[in-house]
């Protein structure tokens, strides 16, 4: 009795399009439509976003410290970009691009190092000394990439977002404060301050240099 | 403004990002304070010297690559997204199979149900004979071809209105010779003829117009003792005639209404040799 069981529940159940090979060939089509759309998709996203890459490396390198670790982070980045592409309906890539980059980066600072997120100053910077070099010497020696490098990875985390956001990118206030999170007001307080120890830091190893 | 709000807002005005009022405010001050005009000095070249010497990390070229290549991959990975709805590749299965057994996480009650469900359907089905279950099913398979022939672009195979020509190029498809024949006197001009498969063989499709409506006359070898009475079936605004020869089965399946498809019928019976 199977058949007119089968038979009967079809009824009930099937309409026009059930028949199989009108099934398998609307599944096919719309697969091959679904394909075509998100390889534009794709497309799209890497028309917009791939550009920013070097910034987007930039970040995460100047947040992690690690060269190996930014990769990481930069391609976990764009994965979450692609994922919420759709989402994004802007003209400023690059910066909604840094707000992930910079979102992964902590994501990961705090699972691996939660001590980065913690740091305080390194105690040469607190050394007396760098009272002693002149504004000229500073200027001068801030020329000095590796110097400069140095003296910045010694700032915490959120100095160094700040100055690498305002300095190499450009930034507008308002952009930063998008990327970091941080109310646009506190923008301008958090920059001075990162300045102000980024130059103590530069005194510091200048001063010890002596 | 004194000194002390002047050096709070220097580095908003050494990054142009304070409004104009505040930054004039700010410039008088410079001017008449030596004092804060050299810190600004100072400070702005300072900032601009660190700035420049900074390094900027470039991407390697590997890693545009490797991104490139992740995304593919997620590409591949997900081929669908958003639409869950939308049956998988593997689920060309006629639809009852998918509801009955393995469609949702509820398979196993849904099993159950469906089980008690055939029960009575069985039982309430061997009381009476075996036949109207088939021929719903049938009928089912029948509105489908002719909506799929019309849907479709594929009405005919071979499209003439001689039945000399529609008839031999049916026999050699076919492994049996389904009778042909034109009504156009009688308002129903044969279209032409078409391969068809139902009721688990191939059968011959005869199609017939009726004022800009098509007729799909679905014929097939009649099994020796399945002759029975006309019958007629609606369903889903298509009319559907059931009749058989000693030879043949019969289905006229159109959207025409019941009349024509009866009118329909007597001339196709009147017009073939009977046996």
């Amino acid at each position: 009795m199977a058949a007119p069981l089968k038979a009967d529940y079809a009824f009930d159940t099937e309409d026009l399009e059930s028949s199989a090979k009108i099934v398998k060939f609307a599944v096919l089509k719309k697969h091959q439509e679904q394909d075509a759309a998100q390889e534009r998709e794709l497309a799209s996203f890497e028309e917009t976003m791939l550009p920013h890459m070097d910034a987007a490396h930039n970040l995460a390198r100047w947040l992690l410290r690690n060269e190996e670790d930014a990769q990481d982070v930069v391609q976990e980045a764009y994965l979450r970009a692609f994922k919420s592409f759709g989402g994004f309906h802007g003209s400023n890539g690059r910066a909604w691009l840094l707000t992930i980059v910079r979102n992964t980066s902590y994501t990961l600072l705090k699972k691996n190092r939660a001590v980065d997120l913690t740091t305080t100053f390194d105690e040469e910077i607190h050394a007396s000394g760098h009272e002693s070099v002149s504004p000229a010497t500073l200027l001068e020696r801030s020329e000095d990439a590796d110097l400069v490098r140095e003296a910045m990875d010694k700032l915490p985390v959120d100095f160094r977002e700040i100055l690498v956001l305002r300095h190499l990118e450009g930034l507008s206030y308002n952009e930063i404060a998008d990327i970091a999170q941080i109310p646009p007001g506190t923008v301008m307080s958090r920059l001075a301050r990162a300045r102000g120890k980024l130059k103590e830091c530069l005194a510091a190893r200048i001063g010890k240099e002596k | 403004m004194n000194c002390k709000e002047a050096t709070k807002l220097m580095d908003g005005y050494l990054d142009g990002e304070l409004d104009p009022i505040t930054s004039q405010t700010i410039e008088q001050h410079l001017r008449e304070c030596h004092n804060c005009d050299q810190a600004y000095k100072t400070h702005g070249s300072l900032i601009r010297a660190i700035g420049n010497a900074t390094p900027y990390f470039k991407a390697p070229a590997a890693l545009r690559e490797r991104i490139q290549s992740s995304l593919r991959q997620e590409i591949a990975k997900e081929p669908v997204r958003n639409v869950e709805d939308s049956p998988s590749l593997f689920s060309a299965r006629p639809r009852w199979t998918r509801t009955v057994s393995f469609g949702t996480p509820w398979s196993g009650l849904a099993l159950a149900a469906a089980i008690v469900f055939a029960a009575i359907i069985t039982f309430n089905l061997m009381s009476r004979l075996q036949r109207p279950g088939n021929d719903q099913f049938l009928a089912t398979q029948l509105i489908a071809s002719h909506a799929r022939s019309l849907m479709a672009n594929h009405l005919t195979d071979v499209a003439s209105s001689d039945q000399h020509t529609v008839k031999p190029w049916l026999d050699t498809k076919l492994d049996f010779a389904p009778p042909v024949v034109d009504l156009s006197s009688e308002g129903f001009p044969l279209i032409g003829g078409r391969l068809d498969y139902l009721d688990n063989r191939p059968v011959a499709a005869l199609v017939y117009e009726r004022r800009k409506h098509f007729i799909n006359l679905f014929v097939w070898p009649a099994s020796s003792d399945a002759a029975t009475a006309p019958k007629t079936i609606t369903r889903q605004g298509y009319q559907l005639l059931h009749w058989a020869d000693s030879d043949f089965n019969y289905w006229a399946v159109s959207d025409v209404n019941a009349n024509d498809l009866q009118t329909f019928k007597q001339q196709f019976e009147t017009r073939t040799p009977h046996h």
